[in-house]
């Protein structure tokens, strides 16, 4: 076998080992599911019988608009955050990592486990946005921009949390060093988020949802090029 | 596989220091000692999942991945993964055949072939890594108490295991076990 097709046979091997587990387990549906969905409730429960595509003649505001575009993004956001980490840090913490550092190369460890990643925070956020545009009842003037922004800033948050799980996954002391290096990793996606999803919505302007989502496109690559050459870094004890 | 000043501490306890030998085919090294004493973290370097404070480890040739067999008590299994799929898992991921039937008909797993990690018992999970540890027909098997959680059959798989390593390559097995002790040619006893 030539050695791409060998690389490949290896990142399919832990997709399928991902896949299988949560298939199994349901531990991030049990967590990020749970909790986005549990979110949205809350939300419609604070907002039956209002109409949240509402504004204001006089000044043109959308008030109701611009809080559903950050809750939307915080509830993608966190679901992500609960469920993520989990594939490097399980690892550690179920003793399983001496087993796949024995079999497998590193490269293709973090491959496999972002593709996992992707593959979860997409299905994640496009159910979850969609719930809530729906049980809200708001109008996405640009759906294309909404779709896109879910898909640029579910990729850019996989990136950022493979490669904070991947730093902290040997570390003594994970939960404070994960939040101490996420809080500076996801402090711009807070912000492309927001604006593509208001962009979306149509309280802001097209160009600047644009922009946003080529912010978050530019930041998902940044970090799925470099992730793999920390992860190798970091790989053995 | 040739070893050379190798030493490991942790903070400031040096658990050994300045070992050297070198393992031709045919041997069988034990590591001895007592419990505390590094065994597991000696055969661990030997295996390259620690990093040595000093000295190094010279792996044989090729592929450490295929060149080398790891068998330990203490290393998990993917609970909700079958003994079927770790066995994929591990020919997938080394780029080797799975061999699951000759493999698990020689620890006796075969009707256990789809049973998950999670619901197999202690002896059961210490066979299915003896099969991962040989599916490549390594050249050096590393093999942590491989006794401990086994039955009288199992002992005499290990006995067996053993028997054809010296044929293909090297042995290194820790053990404070004396039948285990006598699989071997040479001694190493960490105090």
């Amino acid at each position: 076998m030539n050695p791409q097709g060998r690389w490949s046979r290896e990142v399919v091997a832990v997709l399928r080992k991902e896949l299988r587990t949560e298939w199994r387990t349901k531990t991030g549906l049990m967590t990020g599911g749970l909790y986005g969905v549990c979110l949205v409730l809350t939300v419609v429960f604070a907002l039956i019988n209002r109409n949240v595509n509402y504004f204001y003649k006089a000044t043109g505001d959308h008030p109701l608009q611009d809080v559903c575009a950050s809750l939307i993004w915080s509830i993608v956001l966190f679901a992500s955050l609960l469920s993520l980490p989990r594939a490097f840090l399980a690892e550690e913490e179920n003793g399983t990592a001496d087993l796949l550092r024995l079999m497998a190369r590193p490269h293709a460890v973090f491959w496999g486990k972002t593709l996992f990643n992707l593959f979860q925070t997409w299905i994640g956020g496009l159910l979850l946005g969609g719930l809530f545009v729906a049980a809200v009842g708001l109008d996405v003037r640009h759906p294309w921009l909404f779709v896109l922004c879910l898909l640029a800033g579910g990729a850019a948050v996989a990136g950022a949390v493979t490669l904070c799980g991947a730093i902290v996954a040997q570390a003594a002391n994970r939960t404070a060093l994960a939040g101490a290096i996420a809080i500076p990793l996801l402090w711009p996606l807070l912000q492309w988020g927001v604006a593509g999803l208001q962009s979306a919505i149509g309280t802001g302007l097209l160009r600047d949802g644009i922009s946003a989502a080529t912010g978050m496109v530019c930041y998902a690559v940044v970090g799925l090029v470099v992730g793999p050459y920390l992860y190798a870094a970091v790989w053995k004890s | 596989m040739r070893v050379e000043s190798l030493g490991k501490r942790y903070g400031r306890r040096w658990l050994f220091r300045d070992v050297t030998f070198d393992l031709e085919k045919g041997q069988r090294l034990a590591i001895l000692g007592d419990n505390g004493s590094g065994k597991s973290t000696f055969l661990r370097l030997l295996a390259g999942l620690l990093t040595p404070t000093e000295g190094r480890v010279v792996p044989p040739e090729g592929d450490p991945r295929a060149r080398l067999g790891y068998a330990a008590l203490e290393m998990a299994l993917y609970a909700p993964l079958t003994v079927d799929e770790h066995l994929a898992l591990a020919a997938d991921l080394r780029g080797c055949e799975s061999r699951a039937d000759e493999l698990l008909d020689m620890v006796g797993l075969d009707h256990a072939r789809s049973l998950p990690a999670a619901q197999l018992s202690t002896g059961m999970k210490a066979r299915l890594k003896l099969a991962m540890a040989v599916q490549t027909r390594p050249t050096v098997l590393l093999l942590d108490e491989p006794g401990a959680a086994l039955d009288e059959k199992g002992r005499a798989l290990v006995a067996r295991i053993a028997e054809e390593q010296t044929q293909r390559g090297t042995l290194v097995v820790a053990t404070n076990d004396p039948i285990e002790r006598e699989l071997a040619t040479h001694e190493i006893v960490l105090e």
